[in-house]
């Protein structure tokens, strides 16, 4: 295309407009290495103090244990989410079913539905459940409320696999379930690959769940650390520590994006999921 | 085709769909079920959540006055009386009462009564093998009390058995008002909804809902729609940061979001800290003042969900067929012309499907509120959502309203329920739904 226009205009106007989250982000990675005299903006030496936590458990308390939790809660939820999610996909994508329509439209609904307003029935199931206040409730909690969303997006993944594959296996005598083992399974490893990432960093970044099904229990994830951290009515509090946690916490998920971009955004947009 | 029995595909079916059904049902048709039964409850912490017991408390006979129950029924339940059986006797002999006794007691008073301690104690001192000292004769004595008083019955007979006992002729009905009253378990009420009708706070926040949904989701959308059209326009190095920069909050998890704002706009925070500096008032902008906590609240938001539009107006833009864009060049169209007549108008439905998407999550979502202004200051910032939450799950008072908050959950259910199906009309649902092409 020709350029018959300013470039300029556009950029200021876009800088402005990205200034508070740029300001946000570059603060957040300057602050944890570098003390800032008060009062000042700008910082005035560059340390290594804010990291400390990491090895000196006394500063926050420590923080292996809620690293180690978290990466449990999200990868079992990862596990659910796409064993469940690539057989229900499956079947729903091809298998003849009862109620293959029903199901399917009840899962959209379930899809689009804002999940969050389901917490009180939610709290109410963990405790007839006696499930309330344990890691394994939270966990299928969890799982559960991102199922709609992976069932829906392993079905798409089904759907664009050819017919004729499916067919080819089912003339050579194949059962359907060797056919989808052996055969269809692996057309749709960069669907399973995608929606682990993102059931992932999902489990990862989830705070409410733990927070509100599980608010005594002996486990802490570190979105919940983190809070505790950041509390400004907390002794510890500290702009800079806070900060250090926070982008300790949230590496894993930058790394992951980093790396798998291009997945992560072809689920962004084909799932539509806020 | 046909090679196999149906019966295989079938069974297989079923063993793919049951995990999945098992945790739909228990985690999403279960909830929407307890919302709706709970909401017309009044369960809260007070009453608890599995059923309750029949308790007669100092306080619920108070109450019970003031509800007109005659006064010698107040005073008799108010009363202890000693009346002696076999379970006294039990009693007794557990608490380390001499046998030879209670043995006597036994004998002498079976199933007498008594309406006071001293009259039960003169009778007792009149026994030969009574024991010399007086605090053992009290504790024989308290083993034939019997009261109703802060005593747990677990059933409603258990309850009606104990009040008919304790009094002599009650008055017609007294015996099942008391048993009623002195339920601890949650009941049956459409208490929650007239309640939530008349409240003025209601109306409040349902004017904050509307103001936080359509201001977020116009920034929403307008900005959506403008970082998709200039990155679109934009050499792609520029675009590329500008795109993942808005895409960072979007996969910055919630808290840590959160502090960022907080650290942005708190005291001593970044924005508070250029405002003293340039002589402008500087305070704690999150919670300071209605305007700025609103305003804080609408980007918190707005910036999360304008990456969203983004990501489909670009997906959107980059399907226009460029060979529109060149003609109109040739024609010397202008940007603005280029906007106006050729991009705007493809960018109808994708823009149609972000608002409505959008509405139903902003409706229901108060993560971000929860962890950055939390409603305040006041309850100004509160939003629907929020604010159910809060009555059911997370209050200072610590008594939590789950029927209350379950009331105001199944509002937003229906709602949420109605306008997802809306919008699945709208777009794309059919052509989602083709059979399966092998027929078993």
């Amino acid at each position: 295309m020709t350029r018959n226009f300013a470039a300029w205009p556009i950029i200021l106007l876009l800088t402005v407009l990205s200034l508070p989250l740029f300001v946000m982000y570059l603060f957040l990675l300057v602050d944890t290495f570098s003390n800032t005299a008060p009062g000042s903006l700008l910082p005035n030496e560059f340390t290594l103090e804010h990291w400390r936590f990491l090895i000196d458990p006394t500063i926050t308390g420590d923080v292996w244990k809620p690293t180690l939790t978290t990466f449990l809660f999200a990868s079992s939820m990862m596990v659910i989410v796409v064993s469940v999610s690539a057989t229900a996909g499956y079947a729903l994508s091809r298998l003849a079913l009862p109620f293959r329509r029903f199901v399917l439209s009840g899962i959209m609904v379930m899809h689009a539905f804002p999940s969050v307003t389901l917490i009180i029935g939610v709290f109410l199931v963990l405790q007839f459940a006696g499930l309330y206040n344990s890691l394994t409730g939270v966990i299928l909690v969890k799982a559960s409320l991102m199922l709609p969303f992976g069932i829906w997006i392993m079905k798409g993944f089904y759907d664009a696999v050819p017919w004729e594959i499916e067919m080819a296996g089912v003339q050579d005598g194949a059962s359907r379930f060797t056919v989808w083992r052996r055969i269809i399974l692996p057309q749709v490893k960069p669907g399973l690959l995608s929606l682990a990432l993102f059931a992932f960093i999902d489990g990862w970044s989830e705070y409410m769940l733990p927070r509100i099904l599980a608010p005594s229990s002996d486990f802490e994830v570190l979105s919940m650390y983190l809070n505790t951290v950041s509390d400004p009515n907390s002794s510890t509090y500290n702009f800079n520590i806070f900060k250090s946690v926070g982008l300790f916490y949230t590496l894993p998920v930058l790394a992951l994006f980093v790396l798998f971009q291009n997945r992560l955004m072809n689920i962004f947009g084909g799932g539509t999921k806020g | 085709m046909r090679t196999s029995s149906p019966y295989r595909a079938n069974l297989l079916g079923l063993a793919f769909m049951t995990p999945a059904m098992v945790l739909l049902l228990g985690f999403f048709f279960l909830p929407v079920v307890l919302t709706s039964v709970f909401a017309f409850t009044n369960m809260s912490t007070a009453t608890g959540i599995s059923g309750g017991s029949y308790v007669v408390t100092g306080n619920l006979l108070r109450s019970l006055t003031d509800e007109g129950l005659d006064a010698k029924t107040i005073k008799a339940l108010r009363q202890s009386s000693y009346i002696i059986d076999q379970a006294g006797l039990e009693k007794a002999r557990t608490a380390g009462v001499d046998a030879k006794f209670i043995t006597e007691i036994g004998e002498r008073l079976k199933d007498r009564s008594f309406t006071s301690s001293s009259a039960f104690e003169r009778e007792l001192k009149t026994l030969p093998s009574r024991p010399t000292r007086v605090r053992d004769l009290k504790i024989a004595a308290s083993a034939f009390e019997q009261s109703v008083l802060n005593v747990r019955y677990a059933s409603r007979g258990e309850m009606e058995a104990a009040l008919s006992h304790m009094l002599e002729n009650p008055p017609q009905g007294a015996v099942e008002q008391i048993a009623t009253a002195s339920y601890t378990g949650w009941t049956w009420t459409t208490e929650n909804f007239k309640n939530l009708v008349i409240a003025p706070d209601t109306w409040r926040i349902v004017g904050n809902t509307v103001f936080y949904v359509v201001l977020t989701l116009a920034f929403n959308v307008l900005v959506g729609l403008f970082l998709a059209i200039t990155t679109f326009y934009l050499p792609s190095a520029g675009s590329g940061f500008f795109s993942i920069l808005w895409l960072l909050p979007r996969i910055t998890p919630v808290v840590l979001y959160a502090v960022m704002w907080k650290w942005f706009t708190w005291e001593d925070g970044f924005v508070f800290n250029i405002a003293q500096d340039l002589g402008l008032p500087a305070f704690n902008y999150m919670k300071g003042s209605v305007a700025s906590a609103w305003t804080v609240v609408i980007l918190v938001n707005g910036f999360v969900g304008a990456s969203f539009g983004m990501i489909l107006f670009s997906g959107a833009l980059k399907a226009i067929p460029v060979q529109q864009l060149w003609a109109s060049e040739v024609d010397g169209a202008s940007r603005w012309q280029q906007i106006r007549y050729i991009i705007l108008p493809h960018m109808r439905w994708p823009i149609l499907f972000v608002t409505s998407y959008q509405t139903l999550s902003l409706l229901s979502s108060y993560e971000q509120i929860w962890l950055t202004t939390n409603g305040g200051p006041g309850s100004t910032t509160t939003v629907w959502a929020l604010e159910a939450f809060k009555t059911a799950l997370n209050n200072y008072t610590g008594n939590l309203q789950y029927g209350l908050g379950a009331a105001m959950a199944l509002i937003l259910v229906a709602v949420g329920l109605v306008l997802s199906i809306v919008y699945l009309r709208l777009f794309r649902f059919d052509e989602m739904m083709s059979k399966p092409k092998i027929e078993f």
